[in-house]
């Protein structure tokens, strides 16, 4: 069995276990792991794109300086004149996006295959976790340039962290309790964005995030291991025994390879063909219009254009609380490892989002066309602007659905999937809209080509 | 055996307080005193703004208007999420979520949760005028220049 010159199963076990940096591995590994159409290797790909996001970060962070004066021109520096800087600062740049759409579709993979049943609810929880710091480390990144694009959406950004101030001011007692200013100073260091929110979002973006992200990678590596490897369907769930299962050393190794190239290769392509975006300096006293964000919180802007607070922190809260949550009211272990989760959960999952379309659709469509509360009551209390909106009503729908599911089929995982479904459909579709059809006054267009001429 | 334990206790104690001073100690560092302080801006000779107009100025993210009467102010930054009003024909413009308010700051669409402050315009000890973003006045109070 053994051709000459490969290593015997002993050694195959030692260059895992001996070795610091391969024996986050397992020694053997379950072949529906290695299946992959299961996990797309996503996981990993997240832990290599981290690795080009370091590598290429620390160049970067040498030619840069963080000070109001001298950002702007610095990085014109290291895209004009320093050799391979512009390649380096691209690759920094599609990196971090292709981070954030693996993220998500690493989260859905997990979701969906039902991968934080049995004893990975810690897991889940650190992988949350994760995701909220890759959004954070992207968002400090975007100012660091300190262009109009920079500055426009830290400014937005930071006063969406200080919403909470509608409703504080709703309830009159914004002098005695103002958390929203809390945030937005511990953010920005003071009322407008300046130099010391560029030295915040340069300490924050060079050393806090990466720092925890790395600890928090390691602890997610190996409770991957300590839960028993990657999840698989029960069936295959007591297979300790030889048969399914493939030494880590070498195929594992090569396909991790293979992968890391690939990864490589991808960045490296789309460097090349495509530049990082660079606007003129910051200037304060002008915003760009439209002012948008990057384009992932696109979707949070369009919730946020009805009601900062409900749209920019309400909102977004109760998913994050609900996305920490999935593991702790769902327990069905039975549908652990399956994707979506048997012939029931895939009606339920593609019926959740096409309600989810129309619902959204329908709102958009009215809001286009016919306006909101303030249009129909002039001086319409504040209250009802920011309960009543697409962002709350979006919400608040789902969550009567995913419970009326949860009665019917008296499944968790039901009711899970309804509103998980539901809420990735929604994001995308806000976030399509903020992306394409928002114009200058966060008006709609249909294209580009519509918008006036300012 | 009591002692020792005592002891143990009181030593826990100690760790705990002295942890918790710590913390509290090395967080506050994350909060600047000085952070927003609203300064006063001089305004120069009222005759120098023209008249009936809502002139812009830039540094301190302020209109100020004068008619014949008097001299107002307003604040110029959005209530809604930070961005720079723009001057429309009968009120104010964001640009960037489309809040509209009229002449007088008043919020008429879009997802502006407040009014527009108006600042206090008065004349200074040293007989300059200054506009003090700290002090909020109704929309209908101006400073009489003459």
């Amino acid at each position: 069995m053994e051709s000459k010159g490969t290593p015997d199963k002993k050694q195959r076990v030692g260059i895992i276990t001996r070795n610091f940096f391969l024996h986050i591995h397992a020694t053997r590994v379950h072949v529906h792991s290695m299946k992959p159409t299961y996990t797309f290797g996503l996981g990993i790909i997240l832990g290599f794109l981290f690795l080009v996001m370091v590598f290429t970060g620390v160049i970067l962070m040498i030619y840069y300086t963080p000070s109001v004066e001298t950002a702007y021109q610095s990085v014109k520096d290291i895209v004009n004149i320093v050799p391979g800087g512009r390649i380096i600062r691209n690759m920094h740049r599609w990196a971090s996006q292709g981070m954030i759409i693996v993220v998500f579709l690493h989260l859905i993979r997990v979701f969906y295959t039902g991968s934080y049943l049995g004893n990975r609810s810690l897991n889940w929880v650190i992988g949350v976790v994760l995701l909220i710091i890759t959004l954070l480390s992207n968002f400090s990144g975007y100012l660091l340039p300190w262009d109009q694009l920079a500055y426009w959406a830290v400014t937005i950004g930071s006063n969406i962290a200080a919403s909470a101030r509608e409703l504080t001011d709703l309830l009159g007692i914004t002098n005695w309790l103002d958390p929203g200013g809390f945030l937005k100073k511990l953010l920005i260091g003071g009322e407008v964005v300046g130099q010391p929110a560029l030295s915040r979002f340069f300490a924050l973006h060079v050393i806090f995030l990466p720092l925890t992200m790395l600890v928090l990678m390691g602890i997610h590596f190996w409770r991957i291991r300590k839960d028993g490897g990657l999840s698989r369907p029960a069936k295959y769930a007591s297979d300790k025994g030889g048969e399914n299962k493939w030494y880590a050393w070498p195929v594992l190794m090569w396909t991790e390879l293979a992968l890391l190239l690939l990864v490589v290769v991808v960045v490296l392509f789309v460097a090349v063909v495509a530049d990082a975006p660079l606007l003129e300096k910051a200037n304060p006293v002008f915003p760009e219009n439209p002012a948008k964000s990057p384009w992932y919180f696109l979707g949070i802007q369009e919730l946020v254009s009805y009601s900062a607070f409900a749209g920019g922190m309400l909102v977004p809260l109760l998913y994050l609380v609900f996305l920490f949550s999935i593991p702790y009211r769902d327990r069905e272990d039975r549908y652990v490892g399956e994707w979506f989760s048997g012939k029931q959960g895939t009606t339920i999952v593609m019926r959740s989002a096409l309600f989810a379309l129309l619902l959204v659709v329908i709102q958009l469509v009215v809001i286009i066309r016919f306006g909101w509360l303030r249009d129909w009551f002039p001086g319409i209390s504040q209250w009802f602007v920011m309960l009543i909106n697409p962002a709350t009503i979006t919400a608040g729908f789902f969550v009567v659905v995913a419970e009326w599911i949860h009665w019917k089929t008296r499944s968790t995982r039901m009711a899970a999937l309804v509103l998980f479904t539901c809420s990735m459909v929604a994001l995308v579709i806000f976030t399509v809209v903020g992306i394409w059809f928002r114009g200058p006054n966060w008006e709609f267009y249909w294209s580009v080509n519509q918008w006036p001429v300012i | 055996m009591k002692r020792r334990s005592f002891i143990g206790k009181a030593a826990l104690a100690l760790v705990t307080v002295t942890g918790i001073v710590a913390a509290i100690s090395y967080l506050r560092q994350f909060f600047p005193r000085l952070a927003g302080e609203k300064q006063r801006v001089a305004l120069g000779d009222p005759q120098l703004f023209p008249v009936d107009t809502y002139t812009f100025l830039d540094e301190h993210k302020l209109f100020v208007y004068r008619d014949h009467e008097g001299i107002k102010a307003v604040s110029a930054i959005c209530t809604h999420l930070g961005c720079i009003l723009e001057k429309s024909i009968d009120g104010f413009e964001c640009p960037c979520h489309g809040s509209c308010y009229n002449d007088a700051g008043k919020v008429l669409s879009g997802p502006a949760p407040r009014d527009l402050a108006w600042y206090r315009v008065s004349r200074a000890a040293d007989g300059k005028i200054v506009v003090d973003p700290g002090t909020s006045v109704p929309a209908s109070e101006k400073f009489l220049s003459s």
